[in-house]
């Protein structure tokens, strides 16, 4: 008998002796079936297995992407370039006067927020789905006791991995090139944080509602990613647009995020965050509640669509 | 183990299942057998609460269907819906934290889940890297990470290749030996009669008959079946109803049903004058009980009306039955 050895011995496969408790259950106190454990025990769910489920799936979505490699140079690469390129642009633009310091440190949010958690939050969480929708995954996941709202969160917690460690690049590169990190660092944590959560959750709503392959993610990234960027002043400063964009930037999330961030690299008045900020972070706020809680409400219903063998 | 009692279910407005009631025993090994369209893969769902039935009730250990009871039941679905960038060992990992498997436990048993289907070697290998026959074991050794009570795999041969099948099979045997509860589907009637304890036979959402092969053979009023290969199937045809033979055509072949068991040479007096090619006399087996019954009783008819016979030619059914 090799392993966790049970009540019961037996042979499986090819001679060998092992799965010793097949057929029985693994609690002496437990008669109903229960999310404790494996099969048997209590009857109560409990915050372990979100934990632990989310947890697994998290870190299976790294193994694949560690794995594929590729991926995660193309993460790396892409925000260093974005910042570079608008740090660039604005130093030597002619349309504003600027030290290499301030262009970099008004480059940092649009590059980070604007652009790189977009495509890396929002585009991964959707691939993810359709990944797994396109090798078929989901469905043997629909046949385990795996909970949306553990899939969610371990869908959030890749994406917070990566969108850090892109904040990290964008940081150290933006202070590589004279524009250290500036203002209230856990309020500027808290704007990623945000930002990360409204990505992903608007993602798993698209990948789970919307995308059906491969195909349909660079479809719906387009459609709905590049106006909203473009309306957040990830690419054209917000300042240079006209004032009915403005009326419609301001329904944009992306303006927000851009536009809490830059606040929060040092805009205080004397009396600690301006009302500006605050009024940014409270949309950003709202949003990412009403994204997570669409995500999950998303994942729910194409669990319920979707789920057969 | 299992209880699944006059359960019925329409999908839009097709009935898919229609009174159904199966009662698996404990260590059993049942096959539910039907063409494609029978009902067996949402008969899977409804046991797994991927789907409600219209009707009726179904129960895992005693227990109605939830979803906690899918901790109970492990899967081996008809594809191999497996991470393929992942390794072998990483996929059971995965499933094996997913289904609640204790941290201490879980790397021994990945360990023995692996070598149960003879992928110990392969533990660290890319699902990618695989043949079709490994995935497949590799599906039968994640449906039994968890320790679960009940196994269902769900056309597991489907697909494979010979040797792979016999590899599944031998798997199957051996969780038949060791008492293990198990509901497998197919439309392979060699695989259902070398596997099965009990065997069902389902078709349009209705379970025709059930039990054991020997059980199953009382459909069929014969000793053994006769092939005969002739140029004159007419005359065959006509001695044989004489000679109070049944007459059937079975994939296109003249079958003779011998009420009892007959030496070569005495059925060959039977047919002397009637140029015959060939002849092979089999045991009744689970082929000819599923043609008897599937193209006879959906919708019900009497026994022996609207026979398995394909040819026009040929006298649908034994006058002395």
């Amino acid at each position: 008998m090799t392993g966790d050895s049970g009540r019961d011995g037996r042979v499986l496969g090819y001679g060998r002796t092992i799965t010793p408790a097949l057929a029985s259950g693994c609690h002496a106190d437990c008669q109903e079936p229960c999310l404790r454990t494996n099969n048997c025990g209590g009857v109560k769910p409990d915050l372990m297995k979100y934990g632990r489920e989310t947890l697994a799936i998290a870190q299976r979505i790294l193994i694949e992407l560690v794995r594929r490699r590729r991926s995660l140079i193309f993460w790396t690469i892409f925000p260093i370039l974005i910042l570079l390129l608008n740090g660039y642009l604005l130093t030597e633009s002619d349309f504003v006067d600027l030290t290499q310091a301030e262009a970099y440190r008004i480059a940092v949010p649009t590059s980070l927020v604007g652009a790189a958690l977009f495509f890396s939050c929002l585009g991964g969480s959707v691939s993810t789905i359709v990944a797994e929708r396109e090798q078929r995954t989901l469905r043997r996941l629909f046949i385990s006791p795996v909970s949306g709202l553990s899939y969610f969160f371990g869908v959030f917690l890749v994406h917070t991995y990566i969108g850090l460690g892109q904040a990290l690049l964008i940081y150290t590169t933006a202070a590589v090139m004279g524009a250290p990190p500036e203002g209230a660092l856990w309020l500027a944590l808290l704007i990623i944080l945000l930002s990360i959560a409204s990505y992903v959750g608007v993602g798993l709503i698209l990948g789970t509602q919307f995308a059906q392959r491969t195909e349909d993610v660079n479809a719906l990234v387009a459609t709905f990613g590049v106006p909203l960027l473009i309306l957040g002043g990830a690419f054209v400063p917000s300042n240079l647009l006209p004032e009915r964009l403005l009326l419609l930037a301001a329904l944009n999330p992306i303006y927000h995020m851009v536009e809490a961030l830059t606040l929060a690299a040092g805009n205080f008045d004397e009396t600690g965050l301006s009302t500006e900020l605050v009024s940014h972070v409270q949309f950003l706020l709202g949003f990412a509640v009403v994204a997570v809680a669409g995500g999950w409400l998303a994942y729910r219903r194409m669990v319920r669509v979707e789920r057969r063998l | 183990m299992l209880s699944i009692q006059h359960v019925s279910k329409r999908l839009g407005n097709r009935p898919v299942l229609q009174d159904l009631s199966i009662h698996i025993h404990t260590g059993e090994v049942y096959g539910l057998l039907g063409p494609n369209g029978a009902g067996k893969t949402t008969t899977i769902n409804l046991i797994c609460n991927l789907l409600q039935p219209d009707s009726g009730t179904i129960a895992v250990n005693g227990q109605p269907v939830t979803d906690a009871t899918c901790h109970w039941v492990g899967i081996v679905p008809q594809e191999n819906l497996l991470y393929r960038s992942l390794t072998c060992a990483e996929n059971l990992s995965f499933f094996a934290r997913i289904y609640g498997v204790p941290r201490r436990q879980r790397a021994a048993r990945v360990a023995q889940c692996l070598q149960a289907v003879n992928l110990l070697d392969r533990a660290n290998a890319r699902v990618e890297t695989l043949s079709g026959g490994m995935q497949r074991r590799l599906s039968m050794a994640i449906a039994l990470v968890h320790q679960p009570k009940l196994i269902i795999l769900d056309e597991p041969t489907t697909g494979l290749d010979v040797e792979a099948r016999y590899e599944i099979w031998e798997l199957i045997r051996q969780l038949k030996h060791q008492g293990i509860t198990t509901l497998f589907t197919t439309h392979l009637l060699e695989e259902a009669e070398r596997l099965c304890h009990r065997i069902g036979l389902l078709k349009q959402g209705r379970l025709l008959t059930e039990g054991s092969l020997a059980d199953l053979q009382q459909h069929i009023a014969a000793e053994e079946i006769l092939v005969l290969e002739t140029d004159d199937e007419e005359r065959a045809i006509a001695r044989a109803i004489k000679l109070g033979y049944t007459c059937r055509y079975y994939g296109g072949d003249l079958a003779l049903w011998l009420p009892e068991r007959q030496e070569l040479q005495t059925i060959l007096q039977n047919f002397d004058g009637i140029p015959i090619r060939s002849i092979s006399r089999q045991p009744v087996r689970l082929e000819h009980i599923y043609m008897e019954l599937t193209q006879q009783r959906v919708p019900p008819t009497p026994a022996f009306e609207g026979t398995a016979l394909q040819s026009a030619n040929l006298p649908p059914f034994n006058p002395h039955h």
